[in-house]
């Protein structure tokens, strides 16, 4: 159970209408690398396929409009069992880094990701996490708060043999993380709801469901918590800085922030209607 | 601290052997002659021999003086004056009955350090307050509400609209003791803490204590909020009650026996669909709670009360979401005199809280609680006119619950798991004398001795190094530890022992009639914390016991203070400074998650906090026109350092504002009486904004806009202030006049100039200009009332 379930419900009712945009002067800091390397594995289709991008940029002031992409760095991945290495390239010079390869993630295998930039060289590693399928994903009829929500089923079965992180895509850059510590081994379900303001209907959503690590796990949550979807108000948790998993080994001080990750995921596809 | 316990040896034997003439006891009760409710606070006084004492919680008093004969007067603050002659040759039990000065259900009574003996006194940094005036303060939709009505005075401030608890100079909302009738009440807030949970009909007397807290209380550090209820009219039967925007209340009162038996029953419910006509499905949102008090009267030495105390919030979103919480009481006391000289009290206490939620769409309840039972058992021993001696006993068994998750339909998947169950036992015995050395200087001197046991229970975590929080080198930061172990227990078995000796000592040295001079030192241990990780606590945190791995807090308080009437007790002016240091003080490692965490010692991190703070309280306490200015000038901070040299700490280990740190806290209000019908009530208040955190950057990872947050500066920036002007107006309609049913109105506008006071500013991504916005929540603008009181 997160918190994030239940106070958003609370804010949501005392105060969402005495919210306003209001000017605030921010402190500033040196910009950042910010690396997003999250793959995933599809491996509930035939053929498995991937998704292997490494997307570099900078972390720039709270309210500046633009976020700049690094696209001069030295991006490589090493297998850490034969040593191999998986050069990246960024060929549309848009800081999105890709394997020159065809590239998947093999199962059991530590990689360890390297990018050099501007004389600093970072590392992180990361392990392809399991997962299972889901079982099915269908709109449902029932509603939340408001009444006016989307609601969606979620069915799939937990792996009763070990402890299970999962992170849920349900596209409109909505994320949902959930441990499987109340569920373990079971047949799950649970519903999610789309708030009317997230999607006009009818629409078609791509739901995606992956496997974390503890680790990213606890990354997520907060990553979830710092992007601002939950309103605030007086519950809200002190927020903290969120460092990820890759270190500068030139200067540890100059640290960078993301995460290098692999996941299974597997995805559906669902077409929400409107209903009464 | 043995030279204390000389010192306290010395004064006692000295003030015991000054004497050889021969003493008469005089002692009794005082009541209300309207309803024959005890009076708390009345003071007996002998002008002739400039000896008083005052009545204690339950009425009583007691003073021995030399034979002779005796102008008593026995005066309360909005009461006529008693004076009796007294021909006092054995001792005398002697009841008095006091008159209402005004017979107008109205009548403000703000109970001030007006009287000669409160500068005498050495009790400082203690606050009281009325029923009467805590229902003329103007508040958000005229719900009369004591902790709200508490903020108004000096080194009192709170969240701000809408947030749970009160923080006492500096100090967290857990650090609150909060009494009701001698029992300990773990929340005091009504929907997420829009109202409190005391209703403000049946409060008979409201005390604050922020320093120079007197030996009797422990087990919190900042504060002891002690309320005493209203027994029951046993004379005639009586209906009080209002009807409010928010609630209703209504308190009905009578005698069982003539003067000798009485109950009492009051409720106070609020409307379903609160806050909530703008959803169209069935939601849910009310509390109410329910007083009940019964006593008896066996004969001038025996004395029992049973009372009881329910409240409850529901608050439920369709079916899928209900959130239920509440607080029950179940006290059972028994006065009794041993002599003229010795009061007892002997109370037993059964008290809970509950948390509970059902949360339909991911298929589980919640329920989280913490139970207790308390026995204690005091005394308050009249040595002679020049020594008052407190003591007692007090041992409570705590069972914490902190949670348990329940699969709420078959087809949910979830498994059901509870959170290992807590106990805990915390006992204390105490000695408090209140001396009065001469007429100048007066102390009270005392010392609590506590321990707590950590009890055993079924699983508990062991740790490599015995440390539940590490240090990730690597990636720079803590993280949760894994156990290596676990640790079996039966529940007589004890995992953990503390024991703390809390020295308290306070003197006035009074300069003249008018002017004192106070110190107070206190040392307070707290083994409870309340698991927060908020600006402001929400119903859902849970109490931790002290134990293993987290230890107690530990809290020096040192005071002094000025005190001075003006004008024949017209005018008073206090002035306090405060420094307070506390150990143990908990914070969280980053992204630490509480909620239904059965590790929870692997996400804290230990620390310690600080608050100093100077407060001047101006008052006008008569004529047309009453009121107060009240200004705190404070700090409140904490620091968590690494453990050792390679670890941070928190904010790199230098001190950082706690949440709750304000700087400056102005209030004033002020009483206006234009006539017998109508009367006025107005406050102003402005508070520094409370700390919070503005992003130093941002950046983008899987298409989530992120602000970048600088651990190295915790609470450094600050929320705009706060400030507001409430007025009120009351109406008693002159038909009140010669009938039995008295009526009032009440009309207030709560944040006249309708500022839109920042509860929180938060940092986020607009989702269609996909621009970044600072949003500022704000809770109440202009909100207008009426309640209309009545009592018959």
């Amino acid at each position: 159970m997160k918190k994030s379930y239940i106070l958003p419900v609370l804010l949501i009712l005392f105060f969402a209408s005495c919210e306003k945009v209001v000017e605030i002067e921010v402190p500033s800091t040196a910009p950042k690398l910010i690396i997003d390397a999250v793959f995933e594995v599809y491996f509930d289709e035939t053929p498995v396929r991937a998704n292997t991008v490494v997307k570099l940029s900078k972390s720039v002031d709270y309210f500046d409009e633009t976020i700049p992409p690094v696209t001069n760095a030295t991006v490589f991945l090493t297998n850490l069992t034969d040593n191999s290495i998986i050069n990246f390239s960024d060929v549309n010079a848009d800081g999105n880094y890709e394997p020159t390869i065809s590239f998947i993630p093999a199962e059991n295998v530590v990689y360890e990701l390297t990018i050099i930039h501007e004389n600093y060289t970072y590392k992180g590693t990361a392990t392809r996490i399991k997962s299972t399928p889901l079982t099915s994903v269908t709109q449902g009829d029932e509603t939340l708060f408001a009444g006016t929500e989307t609601e969606v089923k979620v069915e799939f079965t937990d792996d009763g043999t070990q402890e299970n992180f999962y992170l849920f895509d349900f596209s409109k850059k909505l994320f949902l993380t959930i441990e499987d510590r109340f569920f373990n081994g079971s047949d799950y379900n649970f519903s999610y709801f789309y708030d009317e303001e997230d999607i006009t209907l009818p629409t078609t959503v791509n739901i995606k469901m992956s496997g974390i690590s503890k680790e990213f796990y606890t990354y997520y949550r907060v990553l979830i918590d710092q992007s601002g979807q939950n309103a605030g108000g007086p519950f809200e948790t002190i927020p903290s800085s969120l460092l990820g998993n890759m270190i500068n080994i030139t200067d540890e001080s100059k640290f960078p922030l993301g995460y290098f990750h692999i996941s299974e995921t597997d995805t559906a596809t669902l077409n929400l209607v409107e209903k009464n | 601290m043995l030279h204390f316990k000389k010192i306290l040896f010395v004064l006692f034997i000295t003030s015991t052997i000054v004497f050889g003439q021969e003493k008469i006891t005089l002692s009794g009760t005082v009541y209300d002659n309207a309803n024959n409710e005890t009076l708390i606070g009345v003071s007996v006084f002998i002008p002739e021999l400039n000896a008083g004492t005052s009545t204690n919680e339950y009425g009583f008093y007691s003073i021995t003086i030399p034979k002779g004969t005796y102008k008593i007067q026995v005066s309360y603050v909005g009461y006529t004056t008693i004076v009796e002659t007294i021909n006092l040759l054995e001792k005398l039990t002697k009841d008095f009955k006091l008159k209402e000065a005004a017979e107008s259900l109205d009548e403000i009574i703000i109970e001030a350090d007006i009287e000669k003996l409160n500068v005498r006194t050495p009790q400082m940094s203690v606050n009281k307050l009325t029923s009467a005036t805590i229902k003329q303060i103007p508040v958000v939709l005229g719900e009369a509400d004591i902790i709200k009505s508490l903020i108004l005075l000096p080194g009192v401030t709170s969240a701000g609209e809408g947030a749970s608890g009160f923080n006492v100079r500096g100090g967290a909302a857990d650090q609150n003791l909060i009494l009701l009738d001698e029992a300990i009440v773990f929340n005091s807030s009504h929907l997420f803490g829009f109202f409190s949970v005391f209703n403000p009909d049946v409060i008979k007397d409201v005390k604050l204590y922020k320093g120079g807290i007197p030996a009797r209380f422990g087990g919190r550090l900042s504060s002891v909020l002690d309320i005493y209820q209203k027994e029951g009219n046993s004379k005639d039967f009586n209906l009080t009650g209002g009807i409010g925007l928010v609630s209703s209340r209504l308190l009905a009162e009578g005698p069982i026996e003539k003067e000798k038996s009485s109950f009492l029953i009051g409720g106070r419910a609020s409307y379903a669909h609160l806050f909530l006509p703008l959803f169209d499905n069935d939601n849910k949102a009310y509390f109410y709670d329910v007083n009940t008090k019964v006593n008896y009267r066996f004969n001038d030495r025996n004395n029992l009360f049973l009372s009881t105390y329910f409240g409850k919030d529901i608050f439920g979103v369709s079916d899928n979401f209900v959130n239920k919480y509440g607080n029950n009481v179940v006290n059972l006391r028994w006065n009794h005199l041993f002599s003229d000289k010795i009061f007892s009290n002997l109370s037993l206490i059964y008290s809970d809280y509950f948390y509970g939620l059902i949360l339909d769409f991911v298929g589980f309840e919640w329920d989280s609680g913490i139970t207790n039972f308390n026995l204690k058992y005091d005394f308050k021993h009249y040595i002679n006119e020049n020594i008052k001696l407190s003591y007692g006993i007090n041992t409570i068994y705590i069972k914490f619950n902190p949670g348990e998750i329940i699969p709420n339909r078959t087809s949910s998947g979830i498994v059901a798991e509870k959170l290992t169950d807590k106990y805990a036992n915390e006992f204390a015995a105490y000695i408090d004398a209140e001396h009065k050395i001469n007429e100048k200087l007066t102390l009270q001197y005392g010392a609590r001795f506590s321990n707590f046991l950590r009890l055993g229970q079924d699983e508990l975590n062991v740790y490599a190094n015995n440390q539940p929080v590490v240090y990730n080198e690597q990636f720079k930061k803590y993280e949760s530890a894994v156990a290596t172990g676990v640790e079996n227990f039966k529940r007589s078995d004890v995992i953990s022992s503390f024991n703390n000796f809390e020295p308290r000592f306070s003197l006035s040295y009074v300069l003249n009639d008018n002017e004192s001079i106070k110190a107070s030192y206190n040392r307070m241990a707290q083994y409870l914390h309340l698991l927060s990780n908020t600006a402001s606590p929400t119903p859902l945190d849970v109490w931790a016991p002290s134990g293993r791995y987290i230890r107690p807090q530990l809290l020096d308080q040192f005071a002094i203070g000025y005190f001075k009437t003006l004008n024949n007790g017209a005018y008073s002016l206090e002035t306090e400074a405060f420094y307070k240091d506390i150990q143990n003080r908990i914070d969280y490692i980053n992204g630490a998650n509480l909620i239904a965490n059965n590790e929870i010692e692997t996400v804290i991190l230990n620390g310690h906090a600080r608050a100093y703070g100077l407060e001047v309280l101006f008052r006008k306490n008569e004529g047309d026109f009453k009121g107060w200015l009240a200004y705190t000038l404070s700090r409140s901070e904490q620091q968590t350092p690494g453990r050792n040299a390679n670890e941070p700490g928190i904010n790199q280990g230098n001190w950082y504002s706690s949440p709750f740190d304000k700087t400056h806290d102005i209030s004033l209000n002020g009483s206006y009486e234009l006539n017998k019908k109508w009367k006025f009530n107005a406050n102003f208040l402005f508070q520094t904004g409370q700390p919070t955190n503005y992003p130093v950057g941002q950046y983008e990872v899987q298409g989530l806009n992120v602000p970048i947050f600088d651990d190295n500066r915790r609470n450094a920036d600050r929320l705009p202030a706060y400030h507001r002007l409430d007025i009120s107006a009351t109406l008693t309609p002159t038909t009140n006049n010669n009938r039995k049913w008295q009526a009032e109105w009440v009309f207030g506008l709560y944040n006249l100039y309708g500022r839109m006071n920042a509860a929180s500013i938060n940092f986020r991504q607009n989702r269609e200009t996909f621009r970044n916005e600072a949003i500022q929540t704000s809770i109440f603008g202009l909100v207008p009332s009426v309640t209309y009181n009545f009592k018959f």
